[in-house]
């Protein structure tokens, strides 16, 4: 079944240096999945996800043939429709906790502030719920955290307690945009695998946005790999390595191994005809 | 005879009335013409190390001897001439309202060379860009661009030494792929000595011949690059480390 459906989607800016066109064209379907959008910096990938909850602000405008999630149409639907959706039925899980987080707010208050203000649930219940999404992304001391302020997490409790406010509504699909990419790589495998535990035992679908060619190869099913806001191939995750594009072989080819080889790494080569245009 | 020996090195940082130890008793010597790596994740002292040689962390005990000679402190002009350091963010590190060509100039200037134009030009040359960038400014120039300006600056004074701290970490893979191999190219040319900092072990591994394993301000494990490809670690740590490479990922 198809949950979200994109049909030939536009997102451009108009600047003063001219008409910047940062997705053109994109299509993609997902259903009940993992679906990794992978790209170098400026390849439209964070845009692309940005335009499902319709987060983008002028002069950025977006244009699309066709979007549809659950079949509510997307492009058609009013400001009120929108605010509805998101947090509630689609979550975006942002990069870096940092900036995400309110600096002045304790983890708890954030937690329960939907609860509280959207769905009306009282303070013990709402607390209650937000204990147990903590747990659920295994923070250990839970009680300890809902009265933290932000300063005093790590990155990988931070990226948990954001991932955890995500799934609190129990939303049908989750976007993470890198969303481990400020962590560190043991910390990185622990929030993987705890995102996809919970995107499997809620069935829920995922769009996972990173630059991360390896990661998303191992954590999604299919890949679509962007360049210049066009999406130059989709493959099946598992058959990453029989790329057929030039980009994502150049992708793969340019990242070192360990017990490689010490010859000079192969660059991308971004004047063959395909990098035009 | 080493070139760069860390005895025993601590530091340690005074905070609010609490002391943090940020590096505690680390040894290791590099060779000359040797490239060495530092690889832990953050808050694992491995950039400390790098400051702690430049004079830019509190040393709290042991010493640093830069060609068999103790550094002094504070560093002075003629250990600049020996040691240079490129640092994680090109965004950070370079002057925003200086032209590339004035910061490449810099360095020549305090140290009173002359020849400052042919200079400059050459190390542009050095390092792949076109000599147009020289009157361009920060701003106009991608992120790899920008690194490439920050290694140019560091072999101004031709030194022996380059510290590198994370210098591909804020790159994206083709660019870090065009940064890792100038930076290999420049080592043959200039027969330079890197100690260099990096949380990705695949890239410490293409890039350096023995690495330390560091975890909370501490040694782990020195490995050699052979022993790291054939995963002959003996500790956990360095063990959890290589199994959570990225590269590893495609493997299984």
């Amino acid at each position: 079944m198809t949950l979200l459906s994109v049909k030939d989607l536009h997102v451009s800016f108009r600047t003063e240096a001219g008409l910047v066109e940062a997705v053109r064209g994109v299509s993609f379907s997902l259903g009940r999945e993992r679906l990794g959008i992978v790209g170098e910096s400026g390849s439209g990938k964070t845009i692309t996800g940005r335009s499902v909850l319709r987060l983008i602000r002028p002069p950025g405008r977006i244009s699309a043939a066709e979007m549809t999630f659950d079949g509510i149409d997307l492009m058609g639907a009013s400001e009120k429709q929108m605010r509805a959706l998101r947090g509630q039925r689609i979550a975006m899980v942002m990069q870096d906790p940092k900036y995400s987080l309110n600096p002045v707010m304790k983890i708890g208050a954030q937690l329960t502030e939907g609860l509280r203000l959207r769905d009306r649930v009282g303070a013990a219940e709402a607390r209650a719920k937000a204990i147990a999404a903590l747990e659920a992304v295994h923070i250990r001391d839970p009680e300890r955290v809902m009265e933290a302020y932000p300063h005093e997490l790590s990155g990988g409790m931070g990226q948990r307690v954001m991932i955890a406010m995500m799934l609190i509504p129990n939303p049908d699909l989750l976007i993470a945009d890198e969303p481990t990419s400020a962590l560190d790589v043991t910390v990185q495998a622990e929030v993987l695998s705890i995102l996809d535990n919970l995107v499997r035992s809620r069935g829920m679908g995922l769009i996972f946005i990173s630059h991360d060619l390896r990661l998303v190869a191992r954590f999604c099913d299919r890949v679509l790999v962007m360049f210049k806001g066009r999406v130059v191939e989709e493959l099946e995750a598992r058959h990453l390595m029989q790329a057929r594009h030039p980009y994502t072989q150049g992708l793969l080819n340019c990242l070192p191994r360990i017990g490689g080889p010490r010859a000079p790494l192969p660059g991308l080569d971004r004047s063959a005809d395909w990098a035009r245009g | 005879m080493a070139l760069i020996e860390i005895e025993n090195l601590s530091v340690t940082y005074h905070v609010g009335g609490r002391s943090i130890r940020a590096v505690e008793d680390v040894s290791l010597s590099v060779a000359a013409r040797e490239s060495y790596g530092l690889v832990g994740e953050s808050g694992s002292g491995k950039s400390t190390i790098l400051r702690a040689i430049c004079g830019l962390a509190p040393v709290s005990g042991g010493r640093i001897r830069i060609a068999g000679a103790p550094v002094k402190t504070p560093r002075g002009k003629a250990f600049s001439r020996h040691v240079q350091m490129v640092f994680q963010d090109p965004y950070g590190s370079l002057h925003p309202r200086h032209t590339i060509d004035r910061t490449l100039a810099e360095p020549l200037a305090i140290h009173g060379i002359g020849d400052t134009d042919a200079r400059v030009v050459r190390a542009l040359d050095d390092v792949g860009l076109p000599p147009a960038f020289r009157f361009r400014y920060p701003h106009q120039l991608s992120g790899g661009q920008r690194q490439r300006v920050a290694i140019a600056r560091a072999l101004m004074l031709e030194p022996e030494i380059l510290l590198l701290d994370e210098p591909t970490s804020a790159l994206d893979a083709s660019v870090q792929a065009e940064t890792l191999n100038l930076l290999n190219r420049l080592r043959a040319e200039h027969g330079l000595t890197f100690l260099m900092v990096s949380h990705d072990l695949a890239v410490i591994d293409h890039m350096c011949d023995r690495v330390l394993v560091m975890q909370h301000g501490r040694a782990v494990e020195e490995l050699s690059r052979a022993a790291l490809a054939g995963a002959q670690m003996t500790t956990d740590y360095a063990r959890t480390l290589f199994e959570a490479s990225a590269d590893r990922m495609l493997e299984v």
